[in-house]
């Protein structure tokens, strides 16, 4: 079970590299696109378009990510003022909650990607991306992200209620 | 089912669900979900994706990991202290020199990083021991640096009102201009606080004058103006209409790497690295919010609740000032639970037709809900400016902070209480340079 859980997070990591990598490349494409626009007076055609699918990109190949460093913003209240044990019961729920709402997200997500593909679907501009690429971040990021949910959730069960640290102003 | 009763069960089971510790986004999906399921069918569901792609199919919203980037490549520098130790060199003349300069450096880099956290860390690591060992009292020394950490929600670049123009289409260069003069009148209420309030303790000897020569005052410029001039840049590019928040963001973000790295020598990647994990945390978790609070919202129009609120409303007999209190209520309370950028995204919907209908000015609003927001971010229970001075200054207990921090909270409300009286002071700046809004 222990070695489930590294490898997810493992994984988490890697694609939290890649999203991290993606907003960089967001940034540069942004300004190469002033430059030819501002300097070299060129029009700019593809650029507007690509950086909004990396910054969806980043953010849905983020989210497992952000959840392995415990960075998505949470009220902790109730459960710092929570006994142990009914601390660990709620926030095992809330994980699992969580995992389940994102697992519709996976399926549905993975459905539109699918369709996306099947059909040839592509944005209605002159650069006509086809919308599987940045669609298939849906399925790959919320289904990550279920899975690092899942393997929290897993650590969370295994750990000693009295061990459970609630870090205080969780924002 | 009424939607207005329906619309104050989806409230009572968001509240339920969001204290329960899940991740604010998370729940936000959870209850659109759950809602979905009960009214619309299981199908409805498949829907939910589609939503929160499209809510973060925008240009605009591309500006945020740009500034949390910028924000972030100044704040890993050392670019805070010498913040600090410049305006302190250069202000020390004036009476309360060392408060009014430690509020000074906390607005300066509240704005270029726009992080509370970070401002609170970086200006009070050397505010609050060199405020204590000239005899100001620990209540100034602390709440003054908490109180100066927040103004980065209100003064431009601010990332909360990038979400607040997404959230309610409003233009983002006007809502940045409209925080800039209560931005000020917010630092001047809290220098006079700090002044009246070290003076009045007895410890007026600490507000002394201190002397540098002119070469210690030259000496600490070039490391901090490049800083101010890219600052100032990004501002003019955005005013000046030459690009828009998006790209000026962008270009701001790559402006201050290299700065960070040339002035810095910021050159390990392991630092570099840390920062970018850091911004693509911040960036990602806002951006879900929005995502998820896009879901969140087609549910409750779709249950016909939103509509039905703003219909309710509308048969309302109260005045319109009663009606702001209310608001003004609604929002201190979220703001003392919730992060700023979650309360924006779930009342938008809610309020912003309350506040058209009432014949509230869209901008003066965003300027009063951010002053709400601040005072969130230094009151318990997760104010959460307190806990970084805690952590920066341990010996000082947490009950003196809180204690420091209370009237600063009470100069907030002082000048929401103006802005009402002078709306001006908000709308005068962007009605001057941008042209009276279309409303």
């Amino acid at each position: 079970m222990n070695q489930v859980i590294l490898l997810v997070t493992a994984v988490s990591r890697a694609v939290g590299v890649i999203a991290a990598l993606m907003i960089v490349l967001a940034v540069a494409i942004t300004c190469q696109m002033i430059f030819l626009r501002y300097f070299l007076n060129e029009s700019t055609v593809w650029q507007t378009e690509v950086v909004i699918y990396l910054m969806i990109g980043a953010t849905l190949l983020g989210l497992p990510y952000v959840q392995t460093l415990k960075g998505h913003v949470n009220v902790d209240l109730l459960p710092i003022m929570l006994p142990p044990k009914a601390r660990k019961m709620l926030l095992v729920t809330a994980l699992a909650a969580g995992a389940a709402v994102l697992s519709v997200m996976t399926y549905y997500g993975g459905e539109i990607a699918h369709l996306a593909f099947t059909r040839n679907w592509t944005s209605d501009t002159v650069t006509a991306v086809p919308l599987w690429i940045p669609y298939i971040s849906m399925p790959l990021g919320f289904g990550l992200f279920t899975l690092q949910l899942i393997a929290d959730m897993l650590e969370l069960i295994a750990t000693p209620a009295d061990k459970i640290i609630v870090e205080v102003g969780g924002h | 089912m009424d939607p207005l009763i329906l619309g104050l069960i989806v409230a009572v089971a968001t509240i339920v669900i969001l204290f329960s510790g899940v991740a604010v986004a998370s729940g936000l999906l959870i209850v659109s979900a759950i809602f979905l399921v009960i009214f619309d069918g299981l199908r409805s569901l498949e829907l939910m994706p589609e939503v929160l792609f499209g809510k973060l199919d925008n240009f605009a919203l591309l500006s945020i990991p740009m500034f949390i980037l910028m924000g972030a490549s100044i704040a890993s520098t050392r670019a805070g202290a010498d913040l600090y130790e410049a305006l302190h060199r250069w202000l020390t003349k004036v009476p309360g020199g060392l408060v009014i300069s430690n509020l000074g450096a906390c607005g300066l880099f509240a704005a270029m990083s726009g992080s509370s956290p970070a401002t609170c860390a970086a200006i009070g690591k050397m505010g609050i021991p060199e405020m204590r060992k000239r005899n100001y009292p620990d209540e100034v020394a602390t709440g003054s640096i908490a109180a100066g950490g927040t103004l980065g929600i209100l003064i431009p670049p601010s990332v909360t009102m990038i979400v607040y123009g997404v959230a309610t289409e409003t233009s983002i260069g006007r809502l940045f201009l409209a925080g800039v003069i209560p931005g000020l009148l917010l630092v001047g209420l809290f220098m006079a606080w700090s002044i009246y309030s070290t003076w009045k303790s007895g410890s007026g000897d600490a507000l002394q004058a201190q002397v540098y020569t002119w070469r210690e005052k030259f000496e600490v410029l070039p490391r901090v103006v490049p800083f101010l001039l890219v600052i100032v840049g990004v501002l003019y590019a955005l005013y000046g209409g030459v690009a828009t928040p998006s790209e000026t963001a962008a270009v701001g973000a790559l402006l201050c790497l290299l700065l960070a790295v040339v002035i810095y020598r910021m050159t390990n990647l392991g630092q570099l690295w840390t920062m970018l994990r850091d911004s693509t945390k911040e960036s990602v978790m806002i951006l879900f919010i929005i995502g998820a609070a896009g879901v969140f919202s087609y549910m409750l129009s779709s249950l016909f609740i939103t509509q039905a609120i703003a219909e309710w409303i509308g048969t309302l007999d109260v005045n319109r000032w009663v009606l702001m209190l209310y608001v003004n209520i609604f929002l201190l309370v979220a703001g003392f639970f919730l992060p700023p950028v979650a309360v924006i995204l779930m009342a938008a919907p809610v309020l912003m037709p309350i506040i058209l209908g009432a014949g509230f000015d869209p901008y003066w609003f965003a300027v009063v809900l951010t002053i709400n927001m601040e005072i969130g971010l230094i009151s318990p229970p997760v104010g959460l400016n307190l806990y970084v001075i805690n952590g920066i200054a341990p010996e000082i207990p947490l009950k003196t902070i809180l204690k420091g921090s209370l009237p600063y909270v009470g100069c907030m409300v002082v000048a929401i209480l103006i802005l009402c009286i002078f709306p001006g002071l908000a709308t005068w700046l962007p009605d001057t340079l941008m042209g009276t809004a279309v409303k």
